[in-house]
């Protein structure tokens, strides 16, 4: 009896350490970034077991990181400005390019960016916008087109804005007529003055899955990301999507590899195979954002291509801007973000 | 109070506490992907966990987790209430206030002294941090549970052990541990079960390589999207229900 | 003959007492040892905290906008524990006066959920509480009220949410203390003509006074860290405690300042945990209780 009993409880303590000695890479994401079977098919077909684990935040990403001194994870997909952020501070690895020839498939309008030249550390997964959103059968949509009316004293207690401090700024420093990727501590207090004064309006902060509460009814005004109302409009057409007139917030999204990754190999498979066509193309139609894959692009259905949720047309896209890094500034976003969301 | 007041209390109670599971329950057969409203009756979540690997390596960890943690801390914390009970030593005292620091900490002060003891080890969250912490946050109810009964046992019993000749570990081993096993079961169980309900210590704790049923569903659970989820509370509550029969069961026979 | 023994009896008796004062030294006390020592350290992007020595961590906690968080965490976390309190008082009475197989039954029923990890509990709560949820659904139908209410993302969801997770908490210490409580002393009373309100007054709230605090302690304390629940419930606005220090070790990494804000919460319990001592040895002086497990 006690000799099972020690069998057993060697097998339980040992699995964990088994599991490993097979190919393996750890893929931090983004929640609900990726269709459930692509990560099927890249087992199934590469034999290189895929742990998966996800974040809601670049913030939570990168302390999490921090915290396991670059290493625990394989892949990791930070926004634009934190690539910039993280390749500075010595946290990224340089891609080995050879081990990626389906870069060829990829926009070279969405490459060689400033945040990343030659993109020795990153390769674009989606990009996509952070505007409006709206429940078409509670607000009429066509009477909503600016970032000022999140402010109007009849949504008192009933908007959603995102859980990203970048992301609210951005709206409230383009709205003072200032840039969104600003270092200047005036100007940041004074978006964070304007934010404010917004604050009574706001029931709730998600940027896990934005969609949710506005799908729920339990919002019908607030701030969203085009990907998620693609999703949304899978189950309820009322939820639409609106680019402000002031521009929306524009953000890149790429592959990584942290500087202390344990299966590099494995890693530039993993986002070797994210960039094959046929996968590029279920990854859009699965989570509703603009792949940075020009061979996808061409594949998608007329409908999803001209969709202008997904795929702005450019005036959009000049009107509004990209986040890049902001440095040190960081830390004066953060305290005042931590003020907002405590209600001051 | 009257009969049905008394009744009523115990029913409006219990309607409380298991409202949330009923709405889980009847959702996991629910069409639905979001579970507003009802859409028609379906076992496709069911077969959709089978294929859900992630979640169900979730689910293993944290089950793993909660067997190892409750074995282990049951059998350190009858250890500790042994020796808190029996013996003289220095320090007896503080250890019982650590002790009971543990208990009333809340889990938020817990996780943040663990997680700063394990990152200035430099050891890597996963599987070993979350159980040493998992033990932690566990042993002081074993102990005690396991105290409670000591208290109530006859000291002259283990003197006439002594006086037999029967030295300590003898002593433990034969007269104490069969004596004291309804309370080592009892308290194994409430460990076990503080386990599996953890999420505080937990999302501070493990690691990418070790991911737990509440670090895996935190994020999917604000998604409010995967259904699994549901499946798998449901299957939670029949193992559960299940097990405490089976339980039960073993526990009658004993003490007959 | 007795050498050997005397030896393994050592043995023993050391193991079990180095192995006691091990675990606790190395996975309690150095712990809070190290949060303490962190707590006035120096901030550091790369290493997390650094030496020199500084008092800014328990500083900022002081400013007013965390004094805020404060009063509200308490706030809430009052509420919730004194709802916890009503509900668990009379129903812990009624538990203990059940015959003992069904007092386990039920005990049992009580603790089963939490085999349904709380997280997950949780969140079904917000399909109860949105505004497509069931009580808002059943109010509507039956034309009780015109519109929905907002009850998700709002305090009022996070009281619900908290006492729903701590109630069972605030049941087992209570009814440890009306087991204990005897029959005859109540029985007593109701013989010297003492009427219900006088009896609960005299006898039984006095009586079962370490188990209201023991309680209360125990939902109160954890009540404030409790973050997914405001996270969930509460729209992850910053409303308890636990929600601060959770960004300032994870999202912000501030940690002298997350660990002064932990120090802050343990000084706290402290000084609660001695208002319960009294409580206990006034309880004893009374009625001459013996409560002392630990």
């Amino acid at each position: 009896m006690i000799k099972q009993f020690r069998s057993l409880l060697l097998a339980i303590v040992f699995v964990p350490w088994l599991a490993q000695a097979a190919g393996k890479v750890v893929v931090y994401n983004w929640s609900e970034y990726i269709p459930e079977d692509t990560i099927e098919k890249f087992t199934e077909q590469t034999g290189i077991e895929v742990v998966y684990a996800t974040y809601e935040s670049n913030e939570t990403m990168y302390s999490k990181l921090q915290l396991q001194k670059n290493s625990g994870y394989d892949v990791v997909v930070p926004s634009t400005y934190y690539v910039a952020k993280m390749a500075k501070e010595k946290m990224l690895q340089p891609l080995n390019k050879a081990l990626l020839p389906n870069l060829q498939h990829l926009e070279p309008l969405l490459l060689n960016k400033e945040y990343d030249l030659n993109n020795q550390f990153s390769i674009p997964y989606f990009w996509g916008s952070t505007g409006l959103g709206v429940n078409a059968s509670e607000i009429d949509p066509t009477s909503i087109h600016s970032w000022k009316q999140l402010w109007d004293p009849q949504y008192q207690g009933q908007l959603l804005l995102m859980d990203d401090v970048r992301e609210v700024f951005h709206v409230a420093l383009v709205l003072n007529g200032h840039s969104p990727n600003t270092t200047n501590p005036d100007e940041i207090k004074q978006a964070y003055e304007l934010l404010k004064t917004l604050m009574p309006n706001v029931l709730v902060f998600n940027s896990d899955a934005p969609r949710e509460p506005y799908m729920a009814g339990d919002v019908n005004f607030g701030m969203i990301w085009n990907g998620e109302v693609i999703m949304a409009q899978e189950e309820d057409d009322a939820i639409q999507y609106v680019y402000p007139d002031e521009g929306a917030v524009f953000w890149v999204d790429s592959f990584v590899i942290p500087a202390g990754a344990a299966n590099v190999k494995e890693a530039h498979a993993f986002i070797n195979f994210m960039m094959r066509p046929d996968i590029a193309k279920d990854c859009v139609d699965y989570v509703g954002y603009a792949t940075a894959n020009k061979t996808a692009v061409a594949m998608l259905d007329d409908e999803v291509r001209n969709n202008p949720i997904i795929f702005p047309p450019q005036s959009v896209i000049e009107k509004g801007e990209f986040q890049s890094d902001v440095g040190e500034a960081i830390e004066i976003y953060n305290q005042y973000w931590q003020q907002l969301k405590v209600g001051q | 109070m009257t009969r049905i007041f008394k009744a009523l209390l115990l029913l409006l109670v219990f309607v409380y506490l298991y409202a949330p599971i009923a709405v889980l329950v009847v959702n996991s057969f629910n069409q639905s992907k979001y579970g507003y409203k009802w859409s028609g009756f379906s076992w496709k979540w069911y077969q959709k966990l089978w294929q859900n690997d992630a979640l169900i390596t979730a689910f293993n960890h944290s089950i793993t987790i909660a067997f190892l943690a409750a074995t282990a801390a049951a059998m350190i914390g009858t250890l500790m209430a042994l020796a808190i009970y029996r013996y003289r030593f220095r320090l007896k005292k503080a250890a019982s206030s650590a002790l009971f620091v543990v208990m009333m900490s809340p889990d938020i002060v817990l996780a943040i002294s663990f997680l700063v003891l394990f990152v200035a080890l430099g050891m890597q969250l996963g599987f070993w941090t979350l159980l040493l912490a998992h033990i932690t946050f566990c042993l002081p109810f074993v102990v005690v549970t396991v105290y409670a009964q000591l208290k109530g046992f006859d000291d002259h019993l283990l003197e006439a052990a002594q006086d037999l000749g029967v030295n300590e570990w003898g002593m433990f081993r034969t007269i104490l541990l069969p004596l004291l096993l309804p309370s080592i079961l009892a308290s194994w169980l409430l460990s076990f079960t503080l386990s599996l309900d953890d999420v505080i210590i937990s999302s501070f704790v493990t690691g990418p390589d070790y991911e737990v049923l509440p670090i895996r569903v935190f994020s999917m659970v604000k998604v409010g999207v995967s259904p699994e989820v549901n499946v798998l509370a449901t299957l939670l509550l029949l193992i559960s229900i299940l097990s405490l029969i089976v339980f039960s069961l073993l526990v009658r026979r004993k003490s007959l | 003959m007795t050498w050997p023994n005397v030896g393994i009896a050592l043995s023993f008796r050391q193991t079990v007492i180095s192995l006691t004062l091990g675990w606790l030294a190395l996975m309690v006390v150095a712990p809070h040892a190290l949060v303490l020592m962190t707590s006035v350290m120096t901030p550091n992007s790369e290493h997390l905290a650094v030496w020199p020595l500084t008092f800014d961590g328990y500083l900022k906690v002081m400013q007013p906008i965390y004094f805020d968080v404060f009063f509200q965490s308490l706030w809430l976390s009052g509420v919730a524990t004194l709802f916890c309190l009503l509900i668990g008082y009379p129903f812990a009475y009624v538990l203990a006066k059940q015959p003992p197989w069904l007092r386990t039954v039920l005990l049992v029923l009580m603790m089963l959920p939490f085999w349904t990890n709380s997280l997950i509990r949780t969140y079904a709560m917000k399909l109860i509480l949105g505004k497509k949820g069931i009580i808002n659904t059943a109010l509507v139908g039956s034309g009780i009220i015109e519109k929905p209410i907002t009850m998700l993302y709002t305090e009022f969801a996070v009281i619900v949410g908290l006492v729903y997770i701590l109630l069972p908490f605030m049941v087992l210490p209570l009814m440890a203390s009306f087991e204990k409580l005897s029959n005859e002393l109540v029985e007593a009373s109701r013989d010297l003509g003492a009427n219900g309100v006088q009896r609960f007054f005299t006898i039984l709230l006095p009586l079962t006074a370490p188990g209201i605090v023991a309680g209360c302690l125990i939902v109160f304390l954890p009540a404030m860290g409790m973050f997914y629940v405001a996270d969930l419930l509460g729209g992850a606005k910053n409303l308890l405690l636990g929600n601060v220090i959770k960004n300032q070790f994870l999202v912000v990494r501030d940690w002298p300042f997350g660990s002064a804000f932990s120090i802050t919460l343990i000084v706290m319990m402290a000084g609660l945990l001695w208002v319960y001592a009294l409580a206990n040895r006034f309880v004893q002086r009374q009625g001459g209780l013996d409560d002392e497990n630990l």
